[in-house]
């Protein structure tokens, strides 16, 4: 083995640590929940993602939300400079303390912020 | 899966030396044209996807579809920087994916490809086979890199995909591409969990070996480094200071010292030859102390530095006098051999040896002789060794090489004349390590030693302008031709008026002032003096008596420190308060001695002594004991005795004349010898036979023969000095001894009787008076004494 052919990987592992190396393959927006009067509010920040692309599942006390960021088509003559967003699949679960079955989910996509209300009145 | 066999068409990044593994983040970067277009490609789509392949030969600048491997993974660009010509780009794999056709390979390489989706499998053998490789990735990291040691364990229990935990092990040894490749293509978890594990076992081997073989490397080379880096830091400091370094500086004081020595041509060159291998020597390496301190003997060797001879005899004479008391015939040998030097200065100096008992001074005869002669004076104790190379010294080969002490003293005397002191030569030892003895045979042998050479030295070196002076208190155990190249000068025990006058000399000064006594403070009468060495000492020498003197003049000394003023005279009458009770009586010999007991004389190496011979008549017939430690040459002459007096029985008219007869030698602890007992066996007996008593202030030396002859003896005048101090005053000699009698000192031979005899009739005359009636002497025999 010559020594550049031992720097070469060594190089490549200094510059990620075996945790960065190892993330997960889907980014995880970040989430707030709130308590409302009439139940949960959830507040995940995923801007720049289509409307069309989130996808909301309910399973006994989780709530899935996932889908893919795209980003924009380039103009001609358009070249990125500098990137620093992921445009991927994206996937964040969210544990609440009850089951999510019997309530009722609405969402909406405000500023880059989805919403997801589930709120008991009103049930299903 | 239907949707992931579906094709795609992406842009290719061709990767040089390493392989991308899929759920893996690793960072790129892209400086060749093609590379950084199919990344601007894949900047530019909605997805930021690309291919990453590995290229087989990673010196292609720009690979074709065949020199791909047909195996890579489909990744997203996660993070993306330029800088000048480069793209940095962080990609993350997403799965793996099998190149189906190259569509395009300018300005950059873009093909079409499909998913390969890895078969899994499920059961035990996975799962132990993922356990062992995460228990040998965890051993690999915590050799390799011990300080960032991470909790792989940690890292893995995220995992979501099946996959991800070999591709991310994957990553932990240093793989080459084909093995990477390898992994990346393996159909099944399975294969690929095998095949990671051949290749964890591998490195970790490996790893191990290196690691064993860094720090057997490494402990020799820290102490190495460490002190390399103190030298010349050392060094520096040297020559900012203007200083030289300290090697550089002591070979050139070498040379200096060399070029200004005085050396035979032979040395010089010798020296030469030594100190050019100096100067090549590091000065870390153990040789180099070895050559300097063979290079400064060599130098300080007294080479030819000599003290002149001070040849004036009158002041020789009175050194010798002011030094010591009597011994007349050495002072004489020693001024004889003054005047030769005088005559002759090329004249070979003798080699003398002092043979006497302990104390007499024959060290400080040494010191005195060197004083008189103006020479440097030097003494090494031969005492004890045993070791050939003690005096010869080592071979430099050997490890902490020393010169032997011969050439030690000269060194020490720096000069190649001084009188050397060879002490107890007596006492010289010998074993498997070889024969002192035999080595000063060299030594002392003036035609051998002018070119003595010493093992260490290995150069010739001149002793023959050395005064070697012997000490011995024996010449029994020196060997013969040792003592054949000597010439023995006995000092024999001093007679006690001899030793009151040493007292008075040298003794009491000499103890005066080491208790800070001045002259009139302590006064010591000749007869106090006498009472010590009579009552309190029984030596040949004055050892002892300096000692008792000593003592007498620290009581006095108390005295004074108490506070007293007026002068001390001791008297006789004070000794047993200040000294103790006496030791030894004058009158030590048998007041009246029974039949069968008679007193002899014995020489011993500490002067003489006293002894009595007893005999007992035995109830059995003829036989003979004889006990006492006595040695063999003792024995015969009791035999011959025995011999002479049976013959003799009716003559002397014996009782029962052949009757047995024991004789016993005290004290019986004591080994005797010698044949000079023999008169006195011989009159023990008769006087057992005949029951008549020895008189006893009487004592007797001398061999005797079958026929009755009494020959000559040695020690005189120490026997004869010891029956003086046991209150004996008739002494019977052999008359061949007369000449003898003139090494007594005069007032001894006024005081003593001493009977001169020939014939052993004669001794019984002398011995036993109650035989004069009885002993009928043959006339012609009886006209002879």
């Amino acid at each position: 083995m010559s020594i550049l052919d031992d720097l070469i990987p060594l190089t490549r592992q200094l510059h990620l640590t075996a945790q960065e190396r190892s993330r997960p393959l889907c980014w995880q927006p970040a989430t707030d929940i709130y308590r409302t009067p009439e139940g949960w509010l959830i507040k995940m920040e995923l801007a720049g993602v289509r409307q069309g692309d989130i996808e909301v599942h309910t399973c006994g006390r989780f709530l899935m939300v996932r889908g893919k960021r795209s980003d924009t088509p380039l103009r001609k003559g358009c070249s990125l400079h500098s990137l620093e967003i992921s445009y991927s699949a994206f996937e964040r679960q969210v544990e609440l303390p009850v089951l999510l079955e019997p309530l009722r989910i609405s969402s909406e996509y405000r500023d880059g912020m989805l919403w997801v209300r589930l709120s008991t009145r009103g049930e299903r | 899966m239907d949707e992931s066999s579906a094709l795609e068409t992406l842009p290719v990044f061709p990767l040089r030396n390493t392989v991308l593994y899929p759920y893996l983040m690793s960072p790129f970067s892209a400086g060749r044209p093609a590379s950084v277009a199919a990344l601007e490609s894949a900047l530019a789509r909605e997805d930021k996807l690309v291919v990453l392949i590995a290229q087989r030969d990673p010196r292609l600048e720009q690979p074709g579809k065949d020199e791909l491997y047909t195996v890579g993974t489909k990744a997203v660009i996660k993070r993306m920087a330029r800088s000048e010509e480069t793209i940095e780009v962080i990609v993350q794999g997403v799965e793996r994916i099998r190149l189906v056709e190259m569509e395009q390979s300018t300005p950059y390489l873009r093909a079409r490809v499909e998913a390969l989706p890895v078969r899994l499998e499920e059961g035990a053998e996975i799962e132990a086979l993922q356990r062992e490789l995460l228990s040998m990735a965890s051993e690999y990291l915590s050799l390799a890199q011990p300080v960032q040691a991470i909790d792989l364990r940690q890292v893995v229990a995220q995992f979501e995909e099946p996959m991800q935990l070999v591709y991310f092990l994957a990553t932990i040894p240093q793989l080459d591409v084909e093995r990477a490749q390898a992994l990346l293509e393996a159909p099944t978890q399975m294969e690929a969990l095998t095949l990671l594990h051949q290749y964890l076992a591998h490195e970790l081997q490996v790893l191990k070996l290196r690691k064993e073989m860094a720090g057997k490397v490494q402990s020799g080379m820290d102490r190495q480094q460490r002190e390399h880096l103190l030298r010349q830091q050392l060094r520096a400091i040297q020559e900012e200071l203007g200083e030289k370094n300290p090697e550089e500086a002591e070979v050139e004081m070498l040379r200096q010292r060399l070029d200004e020595a005085k050396l035979p041509d032979a040395v010089r060159q010798e020296a030469e030859r030594e100190l050019s291998r100096l100067e090549r020597l590091p000065a870390a390496s153990p040789d180099h102390q070895v050559t300097r301190t063979y290079l400064e003997l060599v130098l300080e060797l007294p080479w030819q530095a000599e003290t002149e001879d001070q040849l004036d005899l009158t002041r020789a004479r009175q050194i010798l006098d002011a030094d010591h008391y009597g011994l007349k015939e050495i002072k004489e040998r020693i001024l004889e051999q003054l005047a030769v030097l005088k005559l002759n200065p090329q004249a070979k100096a003798p080699i003398l040896c002092f043979v006497g008992p302990p104390g007499v001074g024959k060290t400080s005869l040494g010191q005195s002789i060197a004083r008189a002669l103006g020479r440097k004076f030097e003494r090494l104790s031969l005492g004890g060794m045993h070791d050939e190379s003690e005096l010869r010294g080592h071979r430099r080969t050997y490890v902490g090489a020393m010169p032997g002490r011969i050439i030690q003293a000269i060194r020490r005397a720096g000069v190649k004349n001084p009188l050397l002191m060879l002490d107890e030569v007596d006492k010289l030892g010998r074993d498997f390590r070889g024969d002192p003895a035999s080595a000063l045979l060299e030594i002392l042998d003036p035609a051998q030693n002018h070119e003595f050479r010493d093992n260490y030295l290995d150069l010739p070196f001149d002793l023959s302008k050395v005064l070697f002076i012997t000490t011995a208190n024996t010449l029994d155990t020196i060997p013969r031709p040792l003592l054949d190249r000597m010439e023995t000068i006995r000092l024999s025990g001093y007679s006690d008026e001899e030793k009151r006058e040493i007292a008075r000399r040298y003794l009491l000064p000499r103890q005066r002032e080491q208790a800070g006594l001045s002259e009139q403070q302590l006064i010591v009468p000749n007869e106090t003096l006498m009472t010590v060495i009579r009552r309190y000492t029984r030596e040949a020498g004055v050892r002892e008596l300096e000692r008792l003197l000593g003592r007498l003049a620290r009581k006095v000394a108390l005295q004074f420190a108490e506070g007293k003023t007026e002068p001390v005279t001791v008297y006789p009458a004070m000794l047993p308060e200040m000294l103790g009770t006496e030791r030894f009586f004058l009158e030590q010999a048998r007041k009246e001695l029974p039949p069968g007991v008679a007193t002899g004389l014995a020489w011993t190496e500490s002067g003489g002594d006293v002894l009595f011979v007893e005999a007992i008549l035995l109830p059995d017939e003829g036989s003979l004991t004889l006990t006492g430690q006595l040695g063999e040459v003792m024995q015969e002459s009791a035999k011959a005795a025995r011999s002479y007096v049976l013959s003799h029985s009716d003559r002397l008219g014996a009782e029962r004349p052949r009757a047995g007869i024991h004789i016993h030698v005290p004290a019986g602890a004591i080994p005797k010898d010698g044949p000079s007992a023999g008169v006195t066996i011989a009159v023990a007996m008769v006087s057992a036979y005949t029951g008549e008593p020895v008189r006893s202030d009487t004592a007797m030396t001398g061999e005797i023969t079958l026929t009755g002859l009494v020959l000559p003896v040695g020690g005189i005048k120490e026997k004869v000095l010891a029956a003086r101090r046991a209150g004996i005053r008739r002494v019977i000699l052999p008359a061949p001894n007369q000449k003898d009698l003139r090494d007594l000192p005069e007032d001894v031979r006024q005081e003593m009787e001493l009977i001169l005899v020939e014939h052993v009739e004669e001794v019984l005359d002398a011995a036993l008076p109650g035989l004069a009636g009885r002993l009928r002497f043959e006339a012609g025999r009886s006209a002879a004494g």
